[in-house]
């Protein structure tokens, strides 16, 4: 580079105007790439991280722990999103993660699917502690454990609950699930059952409904109402369906079990195959006590038959 | 970038450039074509080791799936036996309804998420006779789901039960009949 006595003039040679412009690139380049290895880095582990959930909530999902409550501990605070699709035969549990990097969380990972799951949260649950319990779900035969999972810096205030709710949730012994006095605490989300004077969300547990954000979606059994409670309406609707999509295929099984055990003089005269039918007539939780009157009733034939299908 | 002039004995005008200042412009080219090379060298080797490491997390993730499911999966309801036969009882399989299972196994192909499922009776010692419908019961292995590729496998021990029959001297009796088997699971290594 030559610098001329004119102060204005400075002279720079093909070198250096080429060292500078690649200089400049590379260094765009390589601040390019890192920004990109982050971002697909924070989605690795956001993806890997929703996998994990899934495989870890595997204990629950059949059958033992149920009843008791659990807790999945993360590092880093953390949003779990919980959505639903009802495509395919069973449709899918979908679980996707987003982890808090520079204050700011960062953008979903990839949709983890999990088509044996039926997870009932609202949209996103969002912090480092999360606690998770089960109930299964019997419509007449068991079709699975249904799973909650709820923020522990979530609060749920229950209000005069009848006495098997509130010995039930005494018994799972949670933080973040109280019975006693906590109507007058500000943060908590009040559940009023048959009142709804100052409540976030109200039960009608006779009439089997639940009302919240001026919606209101249908239940019977107590382990739907209790994910109508914790749950957003889309994905109660959702996961509803799932339920009944599976029920459907169970229902079928045993109506081909009863069939073949007909043969060796093993009847059990259940109405599996119109169940199975009115179950693919299924639309929203709307259909949920037609559908329960007729499974009491072949509830009730199982038990009373010679030859018992479940 | 200077260059002359020549007038060359034919009348025709030809441009001579500085040999130099061209050699200056070939320098700069392979030098970028070295710098992009190296770059790119870089950019393969460091997206190599993380699919590497990707792969290797995500069989991880896969037998860790098959340990936890292998444990519970005679309890999930498309194997339990419920009280078909006479109580509650804890890991035991339905034989009955998992032959039935077997015929609509195409719509449970990636419902556990794991490539193999086979049930197996323990104290048969024949040789391997797989179910069909036509030899069920006398039969001493179900292959629920199948499939050639490789991976590893996760065992465990359940009860087998299923109604048998029986004859008596007055005819036919139905009887509840188990056995000790091994349910065993198998996850898709990925290479």
């Amino acid at each position: 580079m030559k610098i001329y006595n004119n102060k204005r003039a400075v002279e720079f040679s093909f070198n250096w105007l080429f060292a500078v412009i690649l200089g400049v690139v590379i260094l765009v380049l390589a601040v390019y790439a890192v920004t990109k290895m982050i971002s697909t880095g924070g989605t690795e582990t956001g993806t890997i991280a929703s996998k994990e959930i899934g495989i870890l909530l595997n204990p629950l999902e059949i059958n033992f722990e149920s009843g008791k409550i659990s807790s999945i501990s993360i590092v880093t605070e953390t949003r779990i999103y919980n959505k639903c699709d009802n495509t395919g035969t069973f449709g899918n549990q979908i679980i996707q993660t987003s982890q808090k990097t520079f204050g700011k969380f960062s953008e979903p990972s990839f949709e983890v699917k999990f088509p044996n799951k039926y997870i009932f949260s609202g949209n996103y649950e969002e912090g480092k502690k999360f606690s998770v319990f089960s109930k299964p779900f019997d419509f007449p035969f068991k079709t699975t454990d249904l799973i909650y999972l709820i923020s522990v810096d979530k609060k749920y205030c229950f209000v005069k609950m009848p006495g098997n709710i509130k010995q039930e949730l005494k018994n799972l012994n949670s933080s973040n699930l109280l019975t006693e006095n906590c109507f007058n605490s500000a943060d908590a989300i009040k559940v009023c059952f048959d009142s709804d004077t100052g409540c976030n969300i109200t039960v009608s547990y006779n009439q089997g409904y639940v009302e919240k954000n001026h919606t209101r979606v249908y239940f019977e059994t107590d382990a739907l109402m209790y994910g109508a409670i914790f749950s957003e309406k889309d994905v109660y609707e959702c996961q509803a369906k799932r339920l009944m999509m599976r029920t459907k295929e169970l229902a079928n099984i045993y109506n081909k079990k009863a069939a073949s055990l007909e043969q060796k003089n093993c009847n059990s005269n259940l109405d599996l195959g119109i169940f199975g039918i009115l179950l693919g007539n299924y639309k929203t939780s709307r259909d949920l006590s037609g559908l329960f009157i007729k499974s009491n009733e072949i509830k009730n034939a199982n038990e009373a038959a010679t030859c018992r299908m479940w | 970038m200077q260059t002359k002039q020549l007038l060359a004995g034919c009348g025709r005008m030809i441009k001579i450039r500085n040999k130099k200042g061209q050699f200056k412009v070939q320098q700069m080219a392979f030098m970028l074509i070295a710098v992009i090379l190296f770059f790119a060298l870089v950019a393969i080797f460091v997206l190599a080791f993380q699919f590497s490491s990707m792969k290797e997390k995500a069989t991880v993730l896969q037998e860790e799936n098959a340990l936890l499911l292998v444990a519970k999966l005679a309890d999930s309801p498309e194997f339990s036996c419920g009280n078909s036969f006479g109580e509650t009882r804890a890991n035991c399989i339905d034989f009955d309804k998992v032959m039935i299972l077997k015929q609509e196994i195409s719509k449970y192909k990636n419902f556990w998420g794991v490539s193999n499922i086979e049930i197996r009776k323990i104290y048969d010692f024949g040789r391997e006779k797989t179910c069909t419908s036509s030899n069920y019961p006398d039969c001493n292995t179900l292959k629920l789901i199948e499939s050639t590729s490789s991976g590893y496998d996760y065992s465990n021990f359940v009860s087998l039960c299923w109604k048998e029959q029986k004859k008596t001297g007055t005819g036919q009796m139905l009887y509840d009949k188990c056995e000790i088997g091994k349910i065993t699971v198998r996850y898709r290594e990925k290479i």
